[in-house]
C-alpha cells in the first residue's frame, strides 16, 4: 500500500492557467490553491505569456498538465520532449508532471487528439515499462489521467479502471481522476460510473479533474466549454469520500468566463470535498 | 515481430483512418455501442481531429481568415494540414509550412495561367503572421532570455502589418492594395513592435543581422 497521494501535497483547489485569465491573475492574487499550465503552450515560449508564468510560479504553486507525452504510442518516447518538460517543470517548480492514458500519433506523427488505447496486457506492459523511463528522466511522479473516451477495441480484455489500477500500482505512478470524464466515457460506452470510482486505488489519486461537457445525444464530448454538470458533481462528490480529497482543479479552455466565475464554481468543489489540512498557496 | 505487435497494428490503422477517412466499416478493431455505430463512434475523432487543428490555423491567423472567410481559409488550411500532419508536440508551430505550400501549391501556378496577385497578398499575410507568432514567443530582452531583441525581416507585396494590426484591433478591413514594404518586427515590453522600413534601413538591417530564420521556410 503506498502513502496516499503519493506522498505528494493536497494543494488545495485550482484552476487551469489560461492566456486571456492572466492579466486577471496578476492584478488580483485571487484565493486560488495552485495553477495548473498545458505544458506544450510554454515549452517554447519565451515572451510575455512566460513570463507571467514565472511571475505567478513565485506566488502560487503550478503543477503541469501535458497533452502530448503519448505514453501509449508505440512509438519510441521523445527524449528531446521529455528534456524540455523537465526543464519546465525545474523552473516553475512543479511537485508533479500529468498527462493522459493514451496516444497521439505513430509513424513520427502527432494528431494532437488524445486516442484511446485497447485495454490489453500488452499495451498495460507497454504503458507501464514506458511510464517508469519518464519518471526517472522527469525526476518526480507521472500523474495520468483517464481520458474522455468515444470508440473502444474489440481487443480489450480489461475494463479501463482495472487498466488504470493496475498501471498506477505495477509503474508506481499517480492517478489523475477525470471525473467529467469518467461520466463522459461512462455514458458513451454503457457502464457504471460509480463502480468505475469504487474499483479504483484512490490512494494512488493524486488530483481530480472537473470540466464541462456538450451532450449531443447519442453521445457526449468533453468540450470542456461550459460548467461542471450536476451528475458530475454528484460523481465528484463520492470520489471526494473516497479519496479523502485531493487538489482538485477545474478545467475550461472554451467560451472562458470572466475568472471570478470560476472562482465561485470552485467553491462548489470546496462545498463537497473534505478541506485540504494546510494551503497550497505559497507563503 | 515485437511485443507490441497489436498494438502497433492497431495504432496504425487507426491513424490512417484519422487522417485520411475511408468508406471502410470499422467495425473489425472498434465496437459499436447501444445508440452509435462503430463507423459513428470513430467518426467522433475524425471529425474532432479536424476542428481542433482547424480552430488552432484561425488562432494562428486571424487576419487571414478574415481576408479570405471561414470556408475558404478553412480549406486551404485543410489541403495544408493533409499535406503535411504535425510532427511537433507543440502547436504553436502547426502552420509553419503554411506558406510555403501555398507558394507551392498556388491555384495560378498552371502553365499559362495568370499570376492573381490576391494569393501573392495571402501568402505575404500568412508569412507575417508566422512573423509575429516568433516574434511573440522568441527569447527576448526583457527578462534576460537574450541579449537582443528579437527580430524579423520582411519583404511584402501590400502593407499586410497594417491589416492584421487592424484585424487584431476587432477591424474589418479592406484588403490592403498592393505595393512592395519592408517591414522589421521586434518587441518591446513583450509587445510585437512592426516597423515599415526604407529599402535602405532594410538593407543595412539585413547586412547587420542575417535574417533570422522565419518558421514558414521550413515546413
Amino acid at each position: 500500500m503506498s502513502e496516499p497521494r503519493l506522498g505528494m501535497p493536497h494543494l488545495g483547489f485550482g484552476v487551469g492557467l489560461r492566456t486571456p485569465h492572466l492579466a486577471y491573475i496578476r492584478r488580483h492574487l485571487p484565493p486560488v490553491g495552485f495553477f495548473e499550465i498545458i505544458s506544450e503552450n510554454f515549452l517554447d515560449a519565451r515572451g510575455g505569456r512566460r513570463h507571467a508564468l514565472t511571475e505567478i510560479a513565485e506566488r502560487y504553486p503550478v503543477v503541469l498538465h501535458g497533452v502530448s507525452l503519448s505514453v501509449g504510442s508505440t512509438d519510441p518516447l521523445d527524449l528531446g520532449y521529455l528534456r524540455r518538460l523537465k526543464r519546465l517543470a525545474d523552473e516553475v517548480r512543479a511537485p508533479w508532471v500529468s498527462d493522459h492514458v493514451c496516444w497521439t500519433g505513430v509513424l513520427g506523427l502527432n494528431t494532437h487528439d488524445l486516442l484511446p488505447l485497447p485495454f490489453t496486457e500488452e499495451t498495460l506492459a507497454h504503458v507501464v515499462r514506458r511510464v517508469r523511463v519518464v519518471q526517472d528522466v522527469l525526476e518526480r511522479p507521472l500523474v495520468l489521467e483517464n481520458p474522455s473516451s468515444y470508440v473502444e477495441f474489440r481487443a480489450s480484455t480489461l475494463t479501463e479502471w482495472e487498466f488504470l489500477g493496475r498501471m498506477a500500482e505495477e509503474a508506481d505512478c499517480g492517478l489523475l481522476l477525470d471525473v467529467n470524464n469518467v461520466h463522459v466515457s461512462a455514458f458513451n460506452h454503457d457502464f457504471d460510473p460509480v463502480r468505475y470510482l469504487r474499483e479504483l486505488p484512490h490512494e494512488r489519486v493524486v488530483q481530480m479533474h472537473l470540466a464541462g461537457h456538450t451532450h449531443y445525444g447519442t453521445h457526449i464530448v468533453d468540450t470542456h466549454d461550459a460548467p461542471v454538470a450536476e451528475p458530475v458533481w454528484e460523481l465528484y462528490r463520492l470520489a471526494a469520500e473516497l479519496t479523502g480529497g485531493v487538489s482538485t482543479l477545474l478545467e475550461r479552455d472554451d467560451k472562458l468566463p470572466p475568472f471570478p466565475e470560476l472562482l465561485a464554481e470552485l467553491d462548489r468543489a470546496r462545498e463537497r470535498s473534505p478541506a485540504p489540512v494546510g494551503s497550497g498557496a505559497h507563503d | 515481430m515485437t511485443d507490441t505487435a497489436s498494438l502497433d497494428a492497431v495504432q496504425r490503422w487507426m491513424q490512417s483512418v484519422i487522417l485520411r477517412p475511408t468508406g471502410e466499416d470499422p467495425g473489425h478493431t472498434i465496437t459499436a455501442s447501444s445508440r452509435q455505430s462503430a463507423r459513428e463512434r470513430l467518426m467522433v475523432h475524425q471529425q474532432g481531429y479536424r476542428l481542433r487543428l482547424l480552430e488552432c490555423m484561425r488562432s494562428l491567423h486571424p487576419g487571414s481568415a478574415q481576408l479570405l472567410g471561414r470556408e475558404i481559409f478553412d480549406g486551404f488550411a485543410l489541403d495544408y494540414l493533409d499535406a503535411h500532419p504535425s510532427r511537433s508536440p507543440v502547436l504553436a508551430g502547426l502552420s509553419a509550412g503554411f506558406a510555403g505550400h501555398l507558394a507551392r501549391t498556388r491555384p495560378d501556378a498552371a502553365p499559362g495561367a495568370e499570376r492573381e496577385g490576391w494569393i501573392d497578398l495571402l501568402i505575404d499575410l500568412i508569412r507575417c503572421e508566422r512573423a509575429f507568432t516568433d516574434v511573440l514567443d522568441a527569447p527576448g530582452t526583457e527578462d534576460g532570455t537574450s541579449p537582443v531583441p528579437p527580430l524579423r525581416l520582411l519583404r511584402v507585396c501590400a502593407p499586410v502589418h497594417a491589416y492584421l494590426a487592424a484585424v487584431h484591433r476587432g477591424e474589418d478591413p479592406e484588403p490592403p492594395p498592393p505595393r512592395p514594404v519592408r517591414l522589421a518586427l521586434t518587441r518591446r515590453n513583450f509587445t510585437v513592435v512592426t516597423r515599415e522600413l526604407s529599402p535602405a534601413a532594410y538593407e543595412r538591417l539585413c547586412a547587420a543581422s542575417p535574417p533570422a530564420p522565419i518558421s514558414e521556410e521550413s515546413p
